[in-house]
């Protein structure tokens, strides 16, 4: 049977409806013990992707494990995977606690444990109400005490944030945590909002338009961060040659006509500028959060091509990316960044 | 798989449906059959002299002693066994319309374990229903038909065997039907409309205008009308296989009607045709389940 080791693995997973490429040649692994974020903007492919590894969908190519076997291969599935989904039913005419004995039954466990993961999810005082009647805060605390039903070791949770309040959310966090520290379990959640998961989560895989743009460890993504400079000078062409001259590769334009410099201190921009006899307007300092990390990761799903660089009519020596500036997506496709010039992929350009 | 069963039925029975279903049930049963008693308890005068002359000389009975409660019954159990299939269709196009199956197919090893569990299921509850629906109209043959005129011991397990029979084949049918169509209401809707209207407005259609008397002994409605139909019409020695050409169409469609049979050959051919057709809309839907993504 499976191999007990709590380890979720999607290798080259592809997925085609119709003309659509829901998925392309994901790859990724998820290890026990810690709380593992997938992260996407909505119609990335995370969905799609988590009920491939669910058996609920069949993949194109490639291929979805937990415990190195796929979920048809799993045994008595709901033991070792449990999971809450977008999507997931519940019979309206059907009682919380009568739900939960259905699926009891089918799993092999004993009818008390309905009554234990009620009052585990906060649900014990609407065990007998229908579940017709719920909130979306409700339901998701339903679907997630039937995922827990079997005791699974490997948790999958598409939005679980998705109806809940503050404190239910703060709650969850709680809950997933000691969950997959404390028990040496494994945990996905998916969310397309990282500040949403971002307290939760250690490690994180972000996909976008159907492909892996990053995975890795969290802490690793954070530290990549750098903070940059936007310069106002009077002669933004003249200052971006007297800072590539001065050994300054991180530099780039901005529609609004001010240059961004990555890598250097307000004083070392202002000394050249100085030297070069450039006027400053102004320079501020911008401190990049995860959030703005993750939308430069997954923009340009929609916009249809490479974000940033629009042509700038008025600075014809501006025009396309400089180098070092290749498109963003060839970066992210082979695991975590490291080095020089994925630092300045983070801020591949202004926001569009 | 035990466990499997276990939870389809609580499924069922932690839900009105099974117990709501039951009331057209007897109520369909019993009046139909209380009502198809009264008119043929005089079977003579239902039928005319010489039909009546015609069948009692078939079956070598004395017109006043033939078993028109078998008769009576057929058409209550008939109409009656809608309601299973009815139930069947809930069953899988249910759980696809209130987002349970994916629950379903998460908590059960593969999916032909979830659909066999399901399967065995209702062909259970098919079998009560069938149960049901023969007691109801049971006490409706004695309460509407002259004593003299009940089936034997014979006719009454044969009855028996064939409504229940025909009650689990009907839910299969049920299952694949809305599995096939993926949608409750349009299932129910064609269901009913096929079994009460159009597949009877083809068959007697053919029958007197095309002289075409095969369509009932082999279409759905036929076939699962025919296995309890088609042991009051082997009763009589009216079924389409044994029935003396002497007799002529239009009496054939009247004798084989009064069974609430028309067309019917016998009725294990029924049965047989009718457990094809299952079958046919079964494995679609079987088909379909097994590979289709839940999305």
């Amino acid at each position: 049977m499976h191999d007990g080791s709590g380890r979720i693995v999607v290798q080259n997973l592809s997925k085609r409806f119709g003309a659509v490429n829901a998925v392309q040649n994901l790859s990724f692994t998820v290890e026990p013990g810690s709380v593992t974020g997938f992260l996407g903007p909505n119609g990335a492919g995370k969905t799609t992707t988590l009920r491939m590894l669910l058996g609920l969908v069949t993949p194109t190519s490639g291929m979805a494990t937990i415990n190195g076997r796929p979920h048809s291969q799993l045994g008595n599935p709901a033991r070792v995977v449990g999971s809450v989904l977008e999507n997931e039913g519940f019979h309206p005419g059907r009682t919380a606690r009568n739900h939960l004995r259905v699926y009891a039954a089918a799993i092999g466990v004993p009818d008390r444990r309905a009554d234990e993961v009620l009052g585990l999810v906060g649900l014990g005082s609407a065990a007998d109400r229908k579940a017709g009647g719920f909130s979306l805060g409700m339901r998701q605390r339903l679907a997630l005490g039937t995922a827990l039903l079997g005791d699974p070791q490997v948790l999958v949770l598409d939005e679980p944030t998705n109806g809940l309040d503050p404190e239910g959310i703060l709650w969850l966090r709680n809950f997933l945590r000691s969950y997959a520290r404390e028990q040496r379990r494994t945990v996905l959640v998916s969310s397309h909002l990282l500040n949403e998961v971002e307290q939760l989560i250690d490690q994180v895989v972000i996909i976008s338009q159907g492909v892996t743009r990053y995975y890795g460890p969290l802490e690793q993504l954070r530290k990549s961060q750098q903070s940059r400079v936007l310069v106002q000078p009077a002669d933004p062409s003249a200052l971006v040659k007297a800072l590539q001259d001065s050994g300054i590769t991180g530099v780039s334009p901005t529609p609004d006509g001010r240059v961004a410099v990555a890598g250097s201190s307000v004083q070392q921009i202002g000394d050249i500028a100085a030297k070069a006899g450039i006027a400053v307007y102004g320079m501020q300092e911008e401190h990049a959060d995860l959030e703005r990390m993750f939308f430069q990761l997954t923009q340009g799903q929609y916009t249809g091509g490479q974000p940033g660089y629009p042509p700038q009519p008025a600075q014809p020596q501006f025009q396309g990316p400089p180098p070092g500036y290749p498109p963003q997506q060839q970066h992210y496709q082979q695991g975590p960044p490291s080095g020089p010039q994925q630092q300045q992929q983070y801020w591949g350009g202004p926001q569009q | 798989m035990g466990n499997l069963v276990k939870a389809e039925f609580r499924k069922t029975l932690s839900l009105n449906t099974w117990w709501v279903l039951l009331i057209p049930l007897v109520l369909v049963a019993f009046w139909l059959t209380f009502v198809w008693g009264k008119i043929t308890n005089d079977f003579a005068d239902f039928l005319g002299g010489r039909d009546a002359r015609q069948v009692s000389e078939t079956i070598g009975l004395d017109p006043n002693k033939i078993p028109v409660g078998l008769l009576a019954l057929a058409h209550g159990v008939n109409i009656a066994q809608l309601v299973p299939g009815l139930f069947g269709i809930f069953a899988l196009a249910g759980e696809y319309r209130s987002k349970t199956i994916t629950t379903t197919f998460l908590t059960a090893p593969n999916r032909i374990s979830a659909l066999t569990a399901k399967m065995i299921t209702y062909v259970a509850w098919g079998a009560i229903y069938g149960l049901v629906s023969f007691g109801v109209s049971a006490v409706a043959v004695m309460a509407s038909v002259d004593s003299g005129r009940w089936p034997s011991a014979g006719q009454w397990l044969a009855a028996l065997g064939g409504s229940v029979l025909a009650g689990a084949l009907v839910t299969l049918f049920g299952i694949g039907f809305g599995a096939v169509l993926r949608s409750v209401p349009l299932a129910v809707v064609l269901f009913l409309v096929w079994f009460l209207i159009v597949e009877n407005i083809l068959v007697i259609a053919f029958w007197l205008w095309g002289n075409v008397t095969i369509l009932g002994g082999i279409l759905p409605n036929g076939t699962a009308n025919g296995i309890v139909g088609g042991v009051a019409a082997d009763a009589f020695g009216f079924n389409s296989l044994n029935l003396p050409d002497s007799v002529d169409a239009g009496a054939q469609l009247a004798l084989q009607y009064t069974a609430a049979a028309p067309g019917v050959l016998s009725w294990w051919a029924s049965a047989l045709i009718f457990f094809a057709w299952t079958m046919v809309f079964f494995g679609l839907g079987w088909a379909g389940n097994q590979r289709r993504d839940i999305t």
